[in-house]
């Protein structure tokens, strides 16, 4: 039986407490407009602290590999899972003369290492899912040749929960652990590896990518732009606010996700099932604590740039969790990726319905991603210094202030 | 055209096979390119056929494993995810083949797109 741990009573916050906490001043918009802030965000924030690249499902033998490349970061990395079974991540940088290792087609590109071996195309280096140099063509005329010092450029790599982490600092100053801190607990303990079958999206935006994490940070905008997917989603509820450091959360409460009568039908299948039916005692136990029939989704944001929403199934028809994470590739251009996380079909009645719902999240984020372009042009034109934030919006204001102690240098 | 000429679906939704043609697709970019170029009249039609008839279809669906060998079946779950990715346009969005007051959906890239069914 799951217990609320006691420890975690610190991070929650009332309305006012929140006011109090995090002011209700507006906020200002120079961070998204300025691209001098964003060359500071690039050094200071997405080169020092932990970022997530990938799941530990997604490369589930040894030798499977993820290439990602990460323009904020000025780089491309390949993650990798060695023959030990543990996942390393690497500058996919070919320590001869700089050629990429693993070639890439688009931001995110998976293979296999065969005998565990990835081999530049330029020259034909060998490189081991251990990073080491293990064997370079002509190797003679180099004259002299270090190959213990010659491995890939490792990056530092940690897991929580089965998502991957990485950290471009050689030194990072916090663990991940210590990084995600009260987050880790408040998260911990739900079973994320289970939910393998993933509906990925990925669209670029012509915005900043604070402004593509600001939208989905709250729960404001639901009655509004979500009138044409959502039209039964009533009664919402954005609260069970939580402040965690650098990171924070909240919870949406509602009901009547499944208005329209084809989601009724698919949702009816979904919800009878043993695998896919609401599991609300699956949450972590400080998730929705009082067990509320109409909890929906959480909704956090991990600094700096990743949202789980996580459900258990009960809010859209047989979800058990969804990310977003926004990846600035520029000043105003920002690359979103949406993943949908369900449990395995295990007949082809649930998979026509996990499609259906993936359909129904899909259209919401066209929803969502509507707004983004325009807000960006509105910031740009200099129309307005600052936004206005309510209580429901308190994410976003976290999130500014979090990025300014970071920019700043009051966070390290 | 009787019948017989239209792909095969399994026993007791015959009626449905004549839909196959129009509306089957294995992928999920097959069925958005679809959803696209339809008409609010395609959406209805599509609807009032498949509408009543699919709780039965995925009660058959249940006992086809998630990826079907028989092509009847597999005909038969390609008809639940078109509808699934149609019903909406139909129910909610006035038959528009577009989310209305949306990005494009054209600029949206699903890594899935293109993985069978």
């Amino acid at each position: 039986m799951q217990q609320t741990v006691p420890a975690l009573d610190h991070i929650r916050r009332t309305i006012p407490q929140i006011r109090q906490e995090l002011g209700i001043s507006p906020v200002s918009v120079r961070p998204i407009r300025d691209p001098a802030i964003y060359a500071l965000e690039k050094e200071r924030i997405f080169k020092k602290v932990w970022l997530k690249v990938a799941t530990a499902w997604e490369l589930p033998n040894p030798g499977d590999y993820k290439v990602k490349e990460l323009p904020v970061a000025d780089t491309s990395i390949l993650v990798v899972r060695g023959k030990d079974g543990r996942i390393r991540a690497y500058h996919n940088v070919c320590t001869h003369r700089g050629n990429k290792v693993v070639p890439n087609a688009g931001f995110e590109t998976f293979g296999r290492a065969r005998a565990n071996v990835v081999t530049c195309r330029f020259h034909g280096w060998v490189f081991g899912t251990d990073g080491a140099l293990k064997s370079v063509p002509m190797e003679d005329g180099f004259g002299q040749l270090d190959k213990a010092c010659l491995g890939l450029r490792a990056i530092a790599c940690d897991e929580w929960e089965g998502f991957v982490f990485i950290n471009f600092d050689p030194q990072p100053a916090q663990s991940l652990a210590e990084y995600l801190g009260d987050f880790g607990r408040l998260f911990g303990g739900y079973p994320y590896h289970e939910s393998t079958t993933a509906f990925r999206y990925s669209t670029v935006l012509k915005c900043n990518w604070k402004v593509a994490l600001y939208a989905f940070s709250e729960g404001y905008h639901v009655p509004t732009i979500h009138a044409g997917s959502l039209p039964g989603f009533r009664g919402i509820e954005h609260t069970d606010f939580k402040l965690m450091g650098p990171h924070a959360s909240s919870t949406i409460y509602g009901a009547g996700m499944d208005a329209a009568p084809s989601t009724q039908t698919f949702a009816g299948l979904l919800h009878g099932s043993g695998t896919h039916a609401p599991r609300p005692d699956l949450l972590p136990p400080d998730i929705n604590p009082q067990r509320r029939a109409d909890f929906q989704f959480e909704i956090p944001n991990i600094f700096p740039n990743l949202l789980i929403h996580l459900a258990s199934g009960c809010g859209y028809p047989g979800m058990s969790f969804f990310t977003h994470q926004f990846w600035p590739l520029e000043h105003g251009t920002t690359l979103w990726e949406g993943i949908n996380y369900f449990r395995p079909a295990t007949n082809a009645a649930e998979r026509a319905a996990q499609m259906h719902v993936n359909a129904l999240h899909r259209n919401a984020w066209l929803e969502d991603t509507a707004t983004m372009e325009d807000t960006f042009t509105g910031i740009m034109s200099g129309a307005i210094d600052e936004m206005q934030l309510m209580d429901q919006e308190f994410l976003i204001r976290h999130a500014a202030l979090t990025l300014d102690d970071y920019l700043t240098g009051t966070k390290q | 055209m009787t019948m017989n000429e239209h792909p095969a679906m399994p026993a007791g939704f015959e009626d449905l096979a004549p839909l196959v043609t129009r509306w089957a697709r294995g992928t999920e970019n097959e069925r958005n390119a679809l959803r696209l170029a339809a008409s609010a009249a395609d959406f209805a039609a599509f609807c009032q056929a498949m509408g009543p008839r699919l709780p039965a279809l995925l009660a058959y669906l249940t006992d086809v494993p998630p990826t079907p060998t028989e092509p009847a079946d597999r005909n038969a779950l390609m008809l639940a995810c078109a509808y699934g990715e149609a019903a909406p346009h139909h129910e909610l969005y006035g038959g528009s083949a577009e989310v209305p007051f949306s990005f494009d959906a054209r600029r949206f890239v699903p890594d899935h797109g293109g993985d069978s069914l």
